[in-house]
């Protein structure tokens, strides 16, 4: 026996006993082994207290060996480095490892919450909707208190210091779970040259080999399934991903895969991953994941030391740990019978096998080898009894026994006592069905076997193994062999002969017989709790409860009682709570059917979903040729769709304000300069380019001359503003669009899908220019005169180069394309360059214009100037509900030809005369600028209705007082009227309407 | 490239500079606008889907009517002209793209791994074999990928997502030791 | 994440595709010839059938091309993807959509 591990065996065990580990639980300090998990340690330890349970702080102990263990529910390491509800049978120890129980304070053996048990009957299902829902208001009161009661592990208290990453993956054959049947499958599809991945969720390869005490071919099943291992290692394109869980089948045969790397959080420190998220397409897949054990559901069934019978086996037979030294096993199937040999071969007493059956073998046992094994080790078998309770609080100490009439909802009576320390209980075991059915399969309910398997797939896939129903082992190994057979041959692939293995393991069974509710002394409502779903303290009582209550669907009663909820989904518990359900309701199990089974199979930490795609990556940050200047400038940046733009570039610590209004006076005054290359630009050429173009923008383009400009706007067939930006006649059959920066991509899609899908007849050829060029407006009185001195080799003055138009020409030494337009009012150009010069461009208008004080101004500055014009910001004044009509832009729309949405602009909705339309708003007060979004108001006092918005509002410096632009209803003829605009917590301001352009109306200025 | 002929274990990153680009368009099913590329081009324009010909310039198929032809920056220009002029008779569409475009060199033995951490193509040799090109998604940015020499990848990303990509290759290739500035 | 087979590209996943709503929607010749109602019809009503749906796509990622999918709204099933024919070859295509020469691979 190793020190301080008194229930540790001295032989035998998949754990290293030269290699102990320190760990420490709930602050104590133990020892351990390499090989264990968490939840072995803790055993081996003899810590039988590892939780409390949710609502009722019952004391709790370790149930299962892996995905299934509904109470060992962990906090592992500390910080940021944190990873709360880890299940304690899937942490592999390491040394220095730190648990904590997620549950129980101040602590786990002493918890407070422990009165709620005493508490009787209060708290049954639906205790929180029917106590907490009234006076509704003091539901805030409630809600904090409870949640500090409530709940699992503890959120990390920084970044995750971790590193997680995504791969994609393809393959012919994924096999989900590494057991007999996974091993099997996947040699039967790798030896016929498949691409193969081979996922397992524990950290070797064998499943329940690892845990048996049977041999195969000759060797022990835990050494065969290691020669298999290295076999697939041999075999090209077999990817074998141990530690993985497959916890998600999606459409078309996706499925992801949950893959742990490091052991211990915050181990993967030195730049390695903690896990990994496989994202794999597979042509074919065998799920081959086994099946879970049923608990039996009687009272108190919950007490430490009721254990899965496969539980004990695995922790005596892989960990070498004796979960107890006199154990009563409980089981309505054979598969039991193996635990009491397991226990019996280390040491413990079995003091009965307690058989519900009445068996084959009459009133002693099961006939068969298992019965004869039994019976040859003296255990004594009690068929045809229960056992209805169990005695102790944080230890089970006895069992009653009673005899077993075939009547669920009876009451038993002269039950004897037995001592022990341990109940191993069976009820059967259900297939992991959740990826089929995440898969869309169906399940059918089998009579005999008491279970659902998994029938027709929706999808490529093949169910093999105990999950598909096969319990013995020799079954299982053909299964797989199967399985992996029939997915290559839909490959197309011809499948490798495969020689079945042989196994001495017993595979005679003795039928099943259902048990799902152990009758008690006192009937269903008044005896002490019969759990089945541990995690949540759903008890028969509740169940009962809810159908009296008049819930009858299963996914009703899920969410009434909490039963299949939490960190474990119900993977003890679901099956239970339907057959109690069904027979509450009279009616038969497959009737009441199962609740839908959705991913993720088992709880997937936020790190690995998120990958690397966190931080400066979480989502791609676009920037212009320039963008070094800016940053260099020391400007803030705002973030456009994926673009990132300087705001403003504050001079001497100015704050916002002041360098927006410096940056405005600037333009109106001498001379500023913008970065606009994020606008969306495309080339549109061939020879029925005017034609497509007519139906698109609502404008005249056939009359625009070779060198023109002109302001378009693109309406969906809705009639509704989509885009808007200006386009260039760059030939007789080419045209330049410029987009708006965020509909760049819309507007280009939007396009192709008319041309290739309702107009292919037209030849027109779309080619996005948006990276190559980078645009760089120059805008100010004296922008002329800098393009002057940079040198350009054609003529700028008023007459040769007229507002509106655009030419080619060297600017500086370097090719460029000048449009002559305006977004500021002043006059302006745009230069278009090679975005391989743009930056090499900016600095020499930087320097030559250093004489006119040149400005660069942000994004704000741009976005004030804009609106001192009446310009529209689309997406910002729209949204997708205003018609250019609402916009006042019925000078753009044609009435010589058809466009897009044209025919929407008649209908009636679209010509009431309350639409909202786009006005200018002046605060009266002179001075308050109003947040953008505030909603307006036709009259103050009383209750009244909404009449419109606000889209935009700044202070303009250069008039020198704020200007507002909103959406008001019927605002066009309401010129001169005063509405009010609302204010959080204070009287509605009034405001004028006026029209949206405040300076310049005439627009002299960018005509100079 | 290692003395036995294979690759070196790792990943090198590279950007690729001195290139011009030019977007081609035009139908190949009709009249003699392919022919008369080609004889402009000196080499073949694949007619096939995801595929490129590799000889003085680069010619990836990007779509049925489709093709991004990389070369040498200061033929961009001349090369640009001839198409232009010599296609003038046919509806076809010649665009200098070269300010657009950023191209990067990704090779070495875990140049594939790298790769399949953010795009979802099957880059298995079998699939994507040399002479292969796509376009589709690495990491969040839209790019073509083409495959060269077993191992060799070359990366054509649209300019302003470059910066982007690069700390994402940067950031994916680091557990394979690469070493690459972001920046 | 669906599995969509581009006729040109073949196969990619979802995330490279955008989705394009239903397909054979024609726009009307005349839309003027139509009542509000009817053009209402064309506009916002689409016939959002339980099981096969013939839907546009494009490979926005990919070669930018819009085509034509046939896939069971209950399974997500896809029957079949198509090019649609008119495109390039001067005859309208929605109102004729149909399957392309063949199926690649």
């Amino acid at each position: 026996m190793a020190a301080g591990q008194p229930n540790r065996l001295p032989h035998g065990g998949r754990i290293d006993r030269s290699q102990p580990l320190a760990f420490s639980f709930d602050g104590r300090a133990f020892e351990g082994f390499a090989g264990d998990t968490l939840a072995s340690a803790l055993m081996a330890a003899g810590v039988s207290l590892v939780g409390r349970s949710f609502k009722l702080r019952r004391p709790r102990g370790i149930v299962g060996s892996g995905a299934e263990e509904p109470n060992a529910i962990m906090q592992i390491g500390e910080g940021a480095a944190a990873q709360p509800n880890l299940p304690a049978t899937r942490v592999e120890l390491c040394g220095g490892l730190n648990a904590r129980p997620t549950r129980g304070w101040p602590g786990v053996r002493f918890d407070i919450g422990a009165v709620n048990d005493f508490f009787g009957r209060v708290l049954g299902a639906g205790f929180y909707y029917k106590t907490f829902m009234w006076p509704r208001s003091w539901w805030k009161h409630y809600e904090h208190a409870i949640r500090k009661s409530a709940g699992f592990g503890q959120a990390p208290d920084g970044p995750d210091p971790d590193r997680y990453e995504h791969m994609n993956a393809h393959c012919d054959v994924l096999v989900a779970g590494g057991g007999p049947a996974g091993l099997m499958a996947a040699l039967a599809a790798a030896k016929s040259g498949a691409r193969v991945i081979l996922a397992d969720e524990q950290n070797e390869f064998g499943g329940s080999l690892l845990a048996s005490a049977a041999s195969i071919d000759g060797v022990p099943a835990a050494e065969w399934a290691a020669s298999a291992v290295a076999e697939l290692q041999g075999l090209d394109d077999c990817v074998l991903l141990p530690s993985s869980t497959v916890f998600g089948y999606h459409d078309h045969n996706f499925l992801t895969i949950a893959e742990r790397c490091a052991v211990h959080p915050g181990s993967s420190n030195g730049g390695g991953v903690r896990e990994r998220l496989w994202r794999v397409r597979a042509r074919q897949v065998v799920l081959a994941q086994g099946s879970l054990e049923r608990p039996l559901v009687f009272c108190n069934n919950d007490r430490p030391g009721v254990m899965l019978a496969s539980a004990v086996s695995t922790y005596v037979e892989r960990y070498a740990v004796l979960p107890g030294r006199r154990a009563v096993v409980f089981t309505n199937n054979d598969s039991a019978y193996r635990t009491a040999i397991s226990l019996a071969g280390a040491g413990a007493e079995v003091a009965a096998i307690v058989d519900s059956r009445f068996g084959g073998g009459g009133r002693t046992g099961p006939a068969g080898e298992l019965g004869a094994r039994v019976q040859a080790l003296g255990i004594p078998v009690l068929a045809g009894h229960v056992v209805s309770d169990v005695a102790g609080r944080r230890r089970v100490t006895g069992a009653s026994i009673a005899r077993w009439y075939g009547d669920s909802w009876g009451n038993v009576r002269n039950t004897i006592r037995m001592d022990c320390d341990l109940v191993a209980v069976s009820g059967g075991w259900s297939p992991a069905v959740h990826l089929h059915s995440q898969a869309g399969g169906r399940l059918d309910w089998d009579e005999t076997r008491h279970c659902f398997l998994p029938a027709e797939a929706r999808q490529a896939h093949f169910s093999a193994g105990a999950g598909n129903g096969k319990w013995s082992l020799r079954e299982c190994l053909a299964d797989g062999l199967r399985a992996g057979a029939e997915a290559v041959s839909k490959l197309g692939l011809k499948p490798v002969a495969v020689r079945a293995p042989d196994t001495d393991a017993d595979d005679g069974e003795n039928p099943i017989e259902p048990l799902w509710r152990v009758p008690a002394a006192r009937d269903a409502d008044r005896c002490p709790r019969q759990f089945i779903d541990f995690q949540n303290d759903t008890t028969v009582a509740d169940i009962r409860l809810a159908v009296r209550e008049g819930y009858r669907n299963v996914e009703h009663v899920k969410r009434y009682t909490a039963l299949g909820f939490g960190t474990d989904q119900g993977k003890l518990g679901n099956i239970n709570g339907m057959a109690v359900l069904a027979n509450v309701l009279g009616k038969a199990i497959p009737e009441v059917g199962t609740t839908t089974f959705r991913p993720a199979y088992t709880p997937v930490s936020f790190g690995v979903c998120a990958g690397e795609s966190v931080g400066e990556l979480y989502d791609p940050v676009r920037t212009t040729a320039i963008h070094e200047w800016h940053e260099a400038a020391g400007a803030p940046m705002e973030t456009v769709g994926q673009w990132r733009r300087p705001w403003y570039f504050p001079r001497n610590g100015e704050d916002l304000h002041a360098a927006v209004a410096r940056e405005c006076l600037a333009v109106r005054k001498s001379l500023g300069v913008m970065d606009a290359s994020t606008l969306g630009k495309i080339d549109a050429c061939g020879p029925d380019v005017v034609e497509f173009l007519e139906r698109i923008y609502t404008h005249n383009v056939g009359r625009m001359k070779v060198g023109r400009c002109a302001y378009g706007v693109i309406p969906g067939e809705d009639g509704m503003l989509m885009d808007d930006g200006v386009m260039a006649r760059t030939g007789e059959h080419r045209f330049y669009l410029t987009t708006t920066t965020g509909g760049a991509a819309a507007v280009l899609d939007w396009m192709e899908k008319w041309l290739q899908t309702e107009w292919p007849e037209l030849e027109v050829y779309l080619t996005s220019l948006t990276d190559h060029y980078s645009t760089i407006a120059a805008a100010g009185p004296n922008s002329r005169s800098l393009l002057e001195k940079l040198g350009c080799d054609i003529p700028l003055d008023k007459e040769s180069f007229p507002f509106m138009t655009m030419k080619p020409a060297v600017l500086a030494g370097m090719r460029v394309t000048l449009f002559r337009v305006s977004f500021s009012g002043e006059l302006a150009f745009e230069i278009n360059i090679d975005s391989n010069d743009a930056l090499a461009m900016w600095r020499k208008i930087m320097e030559a214009g250093a004489e006119f004080d040149i400005t660069p101004y942000g994004t704000e500055t741009m976005h004030v100037l804009r609106a001192e014009k009446g310009f529209i910001i689309a997406g910002q004044d729209t949204d997708g509900s205003v018609t250019p009509v609402d916009l006042g832009m019925n000078w753009l729309l044609s009435k010589d030809k058809d466009f897009l949405g044209k025919r929407s602009l008649q209908r009636p909705d679209c010509l009431r005369e309350d639409r909202k339309q786009w006005v200018g708003l002046l605060s009266q007060d002179g001075r308050t600028v109003l947040p953008e979004g505030t909603q307006l108001i036709g009259d103050t006092g009383k209750p009244t209705a909404m009449c419109g918005h606000v889209t935009s509002s700044y202070f303009s410096a250069c008039l020198g007082h704020p200007i507002a632009l909103a959406l008001v209803a019927g605002g066009r003829q309401r010129k001169g009227e005063t509405i009010y605009a609302a204010q959080a917590g204070r009287d509605p301001l009034p405001v004028r309407i006026v029209s949206p352009v405040f300076y310049d109306p005439k627009g002299k200025r960018q005509h100079v | 490239m290692s003395e036995t002929g294979l690759p070196l274990p790792g990943v090198e990153i590279s950007v690729r500079s001195g290139r011009g680009y030019l977007n081609l368009r035009l139908d190949p099913r009709r009249g003699q606008a392919l022919e008369a590329a080609e004889r402009i081009l000196g080499q073949p324009v694949p007619p096939a889907e995801n595929t490129f010909t590799a000889s003085e310039h680069e010619i990836y198929w990007l779509g049925p009517d489709e093709w991004l032809i990389a070369t040498a920056a200061e033929r961009v220009l001349s090369l640009g002209s001839e198409l232009a002029e010599g296609l003038a008779g046919f509806h076809s569409a010649v665009n200098d793209v070269s300010g657009g475009h950023v191209e990067l060199l990704v090779s070495g033995a875990d140049a594939r791994m790298v790769l399949a951490k953010g795009c979802t193509l099957d880059l298995h040799p079998r699939e994507f074999a040399p002479g292969q090109c796509a376009q589709t998604g690495l990491g969040r940015a839209a790019v073509l990928l083409a495959a060269g020499d077993p191992s060799i990848y070359t990366i054509v990303v649209r300019r302003s997502f470059s910066d982007y990509l690069r700390r994402w290759l940067a950031n994916a290739a680091r557990p394979y030791g690469a070493r690459f500035p972001a920046r | 994440m669906l599995l969509i087979e581009c006729p040109w590209c073949g196969p990619r996943a979802e995330t490279e595709f955008s989705y394009g709503g239903e397909a054979g929607i024609e726009r009307p010749a005349d839309p003027y010839a139509l009542s509000d109602a009817e053009w209402a019809d064309y506009l916002f009503f689409r016939s959002n059938p339980r099981g096969a749906h013939r839907e546009l796509w494009n490979h926005a990622q990919g070669c930018r091309r819009w085509f034509g999918v046939e896939r069971d709204t209950v399974s997500y099933r896809i029957e079949k993807s198509y090019r649609l024919s008119g495109a390039g070859s001067g005859r309208p295509a929605a109102a004729h959509i149909e399957a392309s020469e063949e199926k690649r691979r």
